[in-house]
């Protein structure tokens, strides 16, 4: 208990009695206490949500980004000390919606940081309109006749847009979502965990019971993508673990100007553009 | 014997007159003489008009002037588009094999030079007729084709030697066939007395160096003209200079990877167009809320919206003075030429670091694209970094980042250091970036920020003064507007020009003075409501008249001293 307190602030967390958020809170701080992670040296970038609340609970670098922004600010910190471990916390609706343009292209990008996005299929900290991943039909406050549109798949995006690891967690099974944390933490490039996350306040129908009748634990790794592909297909029963791993050089391992040294360790007492000036004369 | 010529070449898209044109002006310059270069072309890859026009002399240009010594016509359009730029003397240099005269009357002396055909002759590919132009424009200026060859031998030595070879048969070509058909139409350029030796750069290349200087290590962007060609020169030089250079998915990904970038201890810088600044604007307000260093380039082109992608505008100053929602402190550097955008660039990584905030550098499609000829910029710069903590010590306890301290500055640490940890929060916060809602704490953070602004006024001198102290006629502007109004003081006698190189904080002494001791002041922007005149009665309460131009051109500097002679 002691050691997993060093990543916690004094400030306790505000959610709901009830939450899934506690249960990946749990698993995170498991996961970092497992892997014996600085603090110093893990910078956690949080969304806007009751996800993104999560800034305030924690005693580790924290970079509070703008809604639906989590993303880019946490490839920005990988690219500028790669040294440095980076995890993104954000919602459904931060991620899968105002900042679907990013989610996609860093994981093309394969740039190293963790992505936990608690999938609650709701907007929560705006009080429960209909998020990308809402179920068809579903009434909300923003979509009192239901909701007209099919909903989005993160897990076959991830497959098809070159994610190195793709992953389904519960947010209540915490030995497992520990576990798929950790892995995920260590696996060198872009790691997407979609956590299917009760929010018991404002969805009344994807319920605590809703899930445990639903989520099974996936029980071999898949023998190719096509097979990790059917299974995200699935709505009867949702799979939990690991869907995809690859290994592929990280963004940052590709990057020339990376390959010595951190950007962040670059010398900056002696620039000389000699050389280039003398190219324009 | 003339000591200042203007020339212009002007034809299709595609046809290698920018690079025709940069070797002209290259020649030119390694030879002595000051230059200018504009652009001007049409959002379009092939076809559409095209020109490049050079003002050379043997004193400091800084502008062109309208009216043409010398068009080089590529096609038939050019001599009927730039019919009232020319003048009786103006020398046009056409292919008759190419294409007829237009009909009607023509202003100028037509020097019809079968281009293609002595490129052909001398066997050159028939794109090099173009230099077999430049070396009759140098020849008919009286000039020896020695600097221009060796022009050739460094454009395209990385090509081949043939190619080198050949480019150089076709030059000498143009020359004896000037020599032996048009010697009487000489309009010799006086030689330069001086050796200065001066770079050539466009304002994007200054403001890219200026980074470099500044220390510049990330640099995160989304194309956009005019502002596309610092990602095209950075990215060209990033395994040289050891920076990362990323273009990201949009603009708002590339100013949100720049701030965690910066979060994370990098200088860092981004650039964009107005709609690219749009999307950028709620990045910018975390940069003030959550005082995180960072410089944004704004090159403005005509708006609203897409507007006029290729062409110029002053539009966006009020913009840029309000980015982002409610209120945080903020620098704006407008520089005026290749120069100061160089310099001011490489003030804004000290002082977006120093004070924590962003820090605008908003220049023009006009400063950003224009070939500046200037002396040879400083090669050594020690850059510094500022108001970072050390020292901590290796405690995993809370850093008071945001620590209430008298001038509002406080110092950062960066992930990675010990006893540094903070949260770097885009909501409102306590000293340790816990977020806060609680009213006092919100006064007190808003307070500590907007109390640099105080300390900027000290550090920044945001105006130069030209001409007499006192004069009957007084000429505020900002901007790339300078070289124009230079160039125009030479003409206008009694005349005093205030150039404001930084608008925010706003020089609110020096202007107030300079007005108050004017007959008459005018303001001279490129917008259609007088946008600094507005920000000068906002900060002064004294009433200026405007002079406005929005066509997507630049004041020419005959229209400036038009306007006040009569
Ligand atoms: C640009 C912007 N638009 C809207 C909001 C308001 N807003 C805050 S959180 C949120 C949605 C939260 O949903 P989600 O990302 O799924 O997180 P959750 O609260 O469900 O954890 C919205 C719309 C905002 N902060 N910024
Ligand atoms: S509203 Fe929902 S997601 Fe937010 S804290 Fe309450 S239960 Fe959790």
């Amino acid at each position: 208990m002691e050691n997993s307190n060093k990543y916690l602030s004094h400030i306790k967390p505000t959610w709901c009695p009830g939450c899934g958020n506690f249960g990946i809170f749990t698993s995170l701080k498991n996961a970092f206490k497992k892997l014996d992670l600085d603090p110093s040296e893990l910078a956690v970038v949080t969304d806007v949500g009751c996800s993104g609340n999560t800034a305030d609970f924690l005693k580790t670098y924290v970079f509070h980004a703008l809604h639906g922004r989590a993303l880019p600010p946490a490839a920005g910190i990988k690219l500028a000390n790669h040294k440095l471990k980076v995890v993104a916390i954000i919602g459904d609706g931060g991620c899968y919606g105002e900042g679907l343009g990013h989610y996609i292209n860093l994981m093309r990008g394969n740039h190293d940081i963790t992505v936990l996005v608690h999938d609650n299929s709701l907007y929560s900290l705006t009080t429960g309109q209909t998020s990308p991943t809402t179920p068809k039909g579903i009434k909300t406050k923003s979509s009192p006749n239901g909701v007209i549109e099919e909903p989005l798949n993160p897990l076959a995006l991830a497959l098809a847009n070159s994610a190195s690891f793709c992953a389904r967690t519960y947010a209540l099974d915490i030995k497992d979502q520990t576990n798929t944390i950790i892995k995920a933490i260590s696996h060198s490039g872009f790691s997407l965990i979609d956590i299917l996350q009760p929010c018991i306040t404002f969805n009344k129908t994807q319920t605590i019971k809703w899930y445990q009748e639903r989520v099974y634990k996936l029980k071999n790794r898949f023998k190719n993508k096509e097979e990790a592909f059917k299974e995200t297909l699935r709505t009867d029963k949702l799979g939990t673990g690991i869907f995809w791993q690859e290994k592929r050089p990280a963004y940052h391992q590709e990057c020339q100007t990376l390959k010595n040294e951190a950007l962040v360790a670059k010398n900056i007492k002696n620039i000389n553009l000699g050389e280039l000036i003398d190219k324009l004369v | 014997m003339k000591n200042s010529i203007n020339i212009k070449i002007g034809g299709h898209a595609g046809e290698g007159i920018k690079v025709s044109g940069l070797i002209l002006t290259r020649s030119l310059t390694r030879l002595g003489y000051s230059t200018f270069s504009y652009s001007e072309y049409p959002s379009l890859i092939r076809g559409g008009h095209n020109t490049y026009q050079i003002q050379v002399g043997l004193h400091k240009v800084q502008a062109c002037l309208r009216k043409l010594d010398i068009l080089i016509a590529l096609n038939q359009e050019t001599i009927k588009l730039h019919q009232d730029e020319l003048k009786k003397t103006s020398l046009v240099i056409y292919d008759p094999g190419e294409f007829k005269l237009p009909l009607g009357e023509l202003k100028g002396k037509y020097l019809a030079i079968p281009l293609l055909k002595i490129t052909n002759k001398a066997g050159g590919k028939p794109i090099m007729a173009n230099m077999a132009s430049l070396a009759s424009v140098l020849t008919l200026l009286g000039i020896e084709l020695n600097t221009f060859k060796d022009i050739i031998r460094k454009e395209f030595s990385k090509k081949g030697e043939d190619l080198v070879k050949a480019n150089i048969e076709v030059g000498e070509a143009g020359k004896n066939y000037v020599l032996k058909n048009y010697f009487q139409e000489k309009l010799v350029l006086e030689k330069p007395k001086t050796n200065l030796k001066r770079m050539v750069l466009t304002g994007n290349e200054a403001i890219a160096l200026g980074a470099l200087a500044g220390g510049l290590q990330f640099y995160s962007a989304y194309p956009m003209t005019p502002a596309t060609s610092i990602l095209h020169y950075l990215a060209s030089i990033e395994n040289q200079t050891n920076i990362v250079v990323k273009q990201t998915e949009d603009e708002i990904s590339a100013i949100n990877m720049a701030l965690g970038a910066s979060f994370a201890g990098v200088l860092s810088m981004t650039a964009t167009s107005g709609g690219g600044l749009c999307l950028m604007a709620e990045g910018i307000s975390m940069a003030g809320v959550a005082e995180i260093p960072l410089v944004i380039v704004n090159s403005m082109r005509p708006g609203p919206a897409l507007g006029m992608p290729t062409w110029t505008s002053q539009g966006d100053l009020q913009f840029v003075l309000h980015i982002g929602h409610d209120e945080f402190p903020r620098i704006i550097f407008t520089p005026g030429d290749a120069k100061e955008a160089f310099e001011l660039t490489k003030l804004s990584f000290e002082l977006a670091e120093k004070y924590q905030l962003p820090v605008f550098i908003l220049v023009d499609k006009y400063l950003s694209e224009s070939d500046f000829s200037t002396q040879l910029f400083k090669k050594d710069h020690p850059a510094k970094r500022f108001s970072m903590a050390d020292n901590l010590g290796p405690k995993d306890e809370f850093y008071k980042r945001y620590k209430l301290t008298e001038n509002g500055v406080s110092k950062r640490s960066i992930p990675g250091q010990k006893g540094g940890i903070h949260c770097c929060n885009s909501y409102e916060h306590d000293e340790n970036g816990l977020g806060t809602e609680e009213g006092e704490m919100r006064i007190k953070m808003m307070d500590k920020r907007m109390k640099k602004m105080k300390l900027l006024e000290k550090e920044i001198k945001g105006v130069s003064l030209f001409g007499p102290k006192k004069a009957k006629l007084s000429l505020i502007s900002w901007g790339s507007n300078k070289g124009v109004i230079l160039e125009a003081l030479k003409e206008l006698k009694n005349v005093n020009f205030l150039h404001l190189s930084c608008v925010w904080p706003f020089p609110k002494k020096e202007v107030e003075e300079f007005i108050k001791t004017s007959e008459k002041c005018y303001s001279i922007e490129g917008n259609a409501t007088g946008q600094l005149t507005s920000l000068i009665k906002q900060e002064t309460g004294l009433t200026l008249q405007s002079v406005l131009k929005y066509d997507g051109r630049p004041f020419w500097v005959e229209e400036i001293i038009k306007k006040f002679t009569n």
